[in-house]
This record gives C-alpha cells, sequence and structure tokens, in this order.
C-alpha cells in the first residue's frame, strides 16, 4: 500500500463514526469507507469509496498524491456517464472529458476526481436511452429533455462539498468551464482558490466542436448529425476554442 | 382548466387557486379522486382503487395532516399493520424505512374530497378534443359544449394525455417532441373484485393486506373492512397482476370476476370463493409501469401564447399518489411563474 493510500485508510478509520449535522436541506452525510491504491494508464492514484445517507448510490473520490490540509488541490467533478465513460459512445463528450482530467492530474503532485454515481442527467440511464430515442427521431425539444431529466444540483454539490472536506483539503482549484460550478460548492463552505478551464485535446471525434456552431439549445451537432448534450453540466471546450460558446446567431 | 380530477389535477388547480389563479377542474367521473377511490357499498365504504397513501415529502405529509386537521377523515396510521405474502407490492417504496403510510376510515377519497372542497368541480364532463381557438386552447365536451382557456392542464392518465395530445395538429416542435416521448411510456390495467361476506369471517382474516407471492392472477388482497369502524360485512378487494387484465381486459366482468375469486380461495380459503355478493371495478390506466416516470411536468408553449400542460403519476420520480401530488404542486408553481 502507497504512503498516500495509508493516509487515505486513517481517514476511513476516523469516519467510522462520523454522523454530521449533513450538507444541505436534505442533510446529506458522507463517510470514508475504504480506500486502496489505484494504478491506471493516466498514473498512479488511489480510490476512495464513500457511503451517504440518501440513497444507494456509491460515490467514489480518485485521489492523486497527499491532499491532506494541502491548498489549491486541482479538483474535477465527474458525473457517471456509462455509455461514453465505459462503451466509448460518440453521443457525449463524458469519456473524453474524465481521461483529460485524470491524465491531467496523472501528471500533477496532487489532485481529485470525484466520480459521482449520478448517471449522467436525470432519473438515469433509462431516461438517457428515451432521450437518445427522441434525438434520432430528430426531437430534440426542450420540453421533452426537461420532462426526461433534471440535474438534481442541489443534491450533486452538497455530496461533492462534503467528500471535498471529508478528504481533509484545505482548497481547491476546480477544473471547469462552468463558473456556476465554482459557486454552488462555496455555497457548501469550500474554499475554491480558482478555476482552471477544463480543455479537451482534439481528436477526430471532437473536430466539429472547432466546425459548427451551437444549436438553437446550446448544443453542438455532431458528424453523425446527433446533438451533443451537456452532460457534465459543463460546456465543451476542445483545444482551439474561445473561452465562451459563441453566441447563436 | 384543469382535466381530471384526481390527486395531481386537484393540487395543481388548489395551488393555482390560492395564488389567485381563476381555476375550473373537469372531469368524467361522478366523484373527484381518480383512482383514490371510494364506493359505498350497502352503506360501507369500500377502496377499489389504491388501499392506502404513503409518502414521506413533507409538503404531501402536511396535506395528509390537513384531513384529520380540518375534520374531512379519520386517519389510520400505519395501515396496513399486518402485510403478509412475499409478492411484490405495487409500489416497491411503499414499505421503505421512513415512509409513512395511511389510510382513513370514510375511505381514501376523504383525501381528494379534501383537496377539492374549495374548488370549482365540473363532473361527468368529458373532453373529447382538444383544439386551438386562436390565442386560445378550446376543448371540446361530450355534451357538444366547448370551452375555451389560454391554459389548460391535462391531469390523466399518460395514455388519455396522449389521446387528447392527438387531436392537436401536428408541427409545433415541442408538441411533437412531448407526443413522441408519450408513445415510449404506458401505464399497466387492473382488473378489481370487491365482494362482502359475512361480518364473522372478518375476525379469522389475519392480515390486512396480502401480496401473494407465486400467483398469475391476484397481485393484492385487501381486507378493506379492517379499515372500517364496527364495520356491518366483511370486505375484501382483490386486485389483479397487470399481464392477467390485460389478458381479460376487454372481456365480460362475468368472465373474471369468479376466476379471480377462485384464485384468492387457493390463497385464503375456500370461503372467498363464495361472497355474498360482488362488484367489479376495471381500471384500464391503474397505474405507472415502474421505470415509465418521468422527472417533471411539462408545459408546452403554443406560437400565440396558449399553454398546454401535463402532471400526473407518471410525471414525477417514483410513481404513486404521492408523485401525482408532487407533480401537481410543482406544476402550478411552474405556471404560475411563468404567469407572474
Amino acid at each position: 500500500m502507497t504512503s498516500v493510500t495509508a493516509g487515505l485508510q486513517h481517514l476511513v478509520e476516523r469516519d467510522r463514526d462520523h454522523e454530521c449535522e449533513g450538507y444541505g436541506p436534505n442533510h446529506l452525510c458522507v463517510r470514508l469507507v475504504g480506500a486502496a491504491d489505484l494504478p491506471t494508464r493516466f498514473g498512479e492514484f488511489s480510490i476512495v469509496a464513500f457511503w451517504n445517507n440518501r440513497d444507494a448510490k456509491e460515490h467514489v473520490a480518485i485521489v492523486r498524491g497527499d491532499v491532506r490540509d494541502r491548498e489549491q488541490v486541482p479538483c474535477r467533478v465527474h458525473s457517471e456517464c456509462l455509455t461514453g465513460d465505459a462503451l466509448g459512445s460518440l453521443r457525449c463528450d463524458c469519456r473524453d472529458q474524465l481521461e483529460a482530467a485524470l491524465r491531467r492530474i496523472g501528471e500533477l503532485p496532487q489532485g481529485i476526481v470525484l466520480y459521482m454515481r449520478q448517471e449522467g442527467r436525470g432519473i438515469g440511464l433509462i431516461n438517457k436511452v428515451r432521450a437518445y430515442a427522441l434525438q434520432d427521431r430528430g426531437l430534440d425539444t426542450v420540453e421533452a429533455n426537461l420532462a426526461l431529466g433534471f440535474r438534481d444540483d442541489e443534491r450533486d454539490y452538497a455530496i461533492a462539498a462534503h467528500m471535498i472536506h471529508s478528504l481533509g483539503v484545505k482548497s481547491i482549484r476546480l477544473m471547469t468551464n462552468n463558473p456556476q460550478k465554482v459557486e454552488q460548492l462555496q455555497q457548501y463552505g469550500i474554499e475554491v482558490d480558482g478555476r482552471d478551464p477544463h480543455i479537451l485535446p482534439p481528436n477526430p471525434h471532437n473536430l466539429f466542436y472547432l466546425q459548427t456552431k451551437a444549436n438553437r439549445s446550446g448544443h453542438f451537432i455532431d458528424f453523425a448529425g446527433k446533438p451533443h448534450l451537456a452532460e457534465q453540466g459543463d460546456w465543451v471546450r476542445v483545444e482551439g476554442m474561445p473561452e465562451r460558446i459563441p453566441e447563436e446567431e | 382548466m384543469v382535466v381530471g380530477a384526481g390527486v395531481s389535477g386537484l393540487e395543481c388547480a388548489r395551488a393555482l387557486a390560492r395564488a389567485g389563479h381563476d381555476v375550473l377542474v373537469i372531469d368524467k367521473a361522478r366523484g373527484v379522486g381518480g383512482r383514490c377511490a371510494t364506493r359505498r357499498i350497502e352503506g360501507q365504504p369500500v377502496d377499489h382503487g389504491l388501499a392506502f397513501l404513503h409518502g414521506s415529502d413533507p409538503g404531501f405529509l402536511a396535506a395528509l395532516d390537513a384531513v384529520a386537521a380540518d375534520g374531512a377523515g379519520t386517519p389510520l396510521e400505519g395501515w396496513p399493520a399486518a402485510v403478509q405474502g412475499s409478492g411484490s407490492p405495487c409500489q416497491p417504496d411503499a414499505f421503505a424505512p421512513g415512509e409513512r403510510r395511511v389510510a382513513f376510515a370514510e375511505g381514501v377519497s376523504a383525501f381528494p374530497k379534501h383537496l377539492a372542497r374549495e374548488l370549482r368541480v365540473r363532473l361527468q364532463t368529458r373532453v373529447t378534443a382538444l383544439g386551438l381557438a386562436g390565442l386560445r386552447l378550446a376543448l371540446e365536451l361530450d355534451d357538444g359544449g366547448r370551452i375555451d382557456a389560454e391554459t389548460v392542464v391535462l391531469a390523466l392518465p399518460l395514455e388519455q394525455a396522449r389521446e387528447l395530445l392527438a387531436t392537436l395538429p401536428a408541427g409545433i416542435a415541442d408538441l411533437d417532441g412531448v407526443r413522441a416521448l408519450l408513445s415510449m411510456l404506458g401505464t399497466l390495467p387492473c382488473l378489481t373484485v370487491m365482494a362482502g361476506y359475512p361480518p364473522e369471517i372478518g375476525a379469522a382474516v389475519p392480515f390486512d393486506l396480502c401480496y401473494p407471492a407465486g400467483s398469475r392472477a391476484l397481485q393484492l388482497v385487501a381486507h378493506d373492512s379492517a379499515k372500517r369502524a364496527a364495520p356491518a360485512q366483511c370486505v375484501m378487494v382483490y386486485q389483479a397482476r397487470p399481464a392477467w387484465s390485460r389478458e381479460r381486459l376487454e372481456a365480460e366482468p362475468s368472465q373474471w370476476a369468479p376466476e379471480l375469486l377462485e384464485a384468492a380461495a387457493g390463497l385464503c380459503g375456500t370461503w372467498t370463493a363464495q361472497p355474498l355478493w360482488h362488484q367489479t371495478h376495471r381500471w384500464r390506466f391503474a397505474r405507472v409501469d415502474r421505470g415509465s416516470e418521468l422527472a417533471g411536468p411539462v408545459v408546452v408553449q403554443f406560437p400565440g401564447g396558449a399553454r398546454l400542460a401535463l402532471a400526473g403519476e407518471s410525471f414525477a420520480p417514483g410513481g404513486g399518489v404521492e408523485a401525482a401530488f408532487l407533480s401537481g404542486r410543482r406544476l402550478a408553481a411552474r405556471l404560475h411563474e411563468e404567469f407572474a
């Protein structure tokens, strides 16, 4: 076991009886319940498993280096996306985003990727498949998408904030293109010491971002004619793209 | 204008009325409540739709509390207490920790009746089609009448809402999207038999509710008279499983009611098959198929400014009365925000 993981083990022991008032209106509370080495193709990490008091979702943190009492620890919050992360779907950019985060943090002395187990948008995978089915029929309407999914941001951020806090980090630098995420975490008492844009390296699958403009609902249309939803609650930026999505014309 | 006086429609109308809007609720039935239904048989209430209410949302629980506070019903907290059988409940969450369960001595319809008490409700009127009338939406009624409104809420089972949406013209992007979405979802049917027995039988029934395992026919057996104070008779309610119900949905009750009673006899004892009387009900759209629920209500804006909105059990996570209630409440909040 690496010394980093050994340090995280101490947190697991510390959390054994942890019970706090909880974060947010739903009093969300999490506990570190397991830590182990996680060597990856992106570098040496530790994986930390969390239990929470609200649902059966098993969130994890992928931790690089000893982050306890550290300031300005780079941190990326990633929402689970089975189709993208695991299956390599080209209907979203989740895998590119996850890989870019792991690769980047893998090159740094410290960093954290929080992997939130709430499938993409909404109630879950079932409704994501339905949203794709609508897109296949050329229908990508705002109302249908609203009915299919809501991001329970409140819960996302409350859990993420508690996880960061439990890891003993003093302050983070958030890797995101969405400044609202910074505010959301700050609301839960996390010291966010700046934001780093999350820029994806260009590849044959995301070149369309450089070639097309967002459609009416802010989605980019890919080469297969499918709109890419902002599954990570974070707009995509590929190297060479400006800081903001161009305004619609 | 709210079409459908079930729990979602009533809560939506109630929240809109409280916010100062002029609301009319319209329903094809003789009473309010939809599937939150109670019949009076020989003077005794019988819940032939859902057998009890359950939930955990503070707003929903407060609304349940208000029924007793206003003297509109006598709550039976924790009913059903004696639950037997290892079959699956219609609502898997009903028996989760932290979930509150309640029935009413007057019947579960005490709840929707309470929700409706300050509302304008027009019963026994069916909406047959929707149309665009200038900048407003028009509702064609089965009595030949026609009402128009700027905002129409459909608080109906999914299939009935879909039928009404089909009467509107195509070509409005959001409406087409919502229609396509609804075409992927559905509800489940439930054939129901209510049966009466001599009162002494009741003492021998060992459960309030039974979810039989391994029965192809029976989903649930409810000891309905256990909810009544000093019942004059023992009343049981038998509800059939979705696939079994679907196969017999268009058949005469005389063909399936005896079959369902026989199935119950195999489970509870031969007495069940010889009731003093029985009545039937065909719930064509009894409940949401788990996995068919959407995240929230839907609002479609028409070019002229008219709005068509959908709420109901299918339009909130979890299904059941609580989901119906919350979808109605959420829709009202959304409509009010957009009105103002």
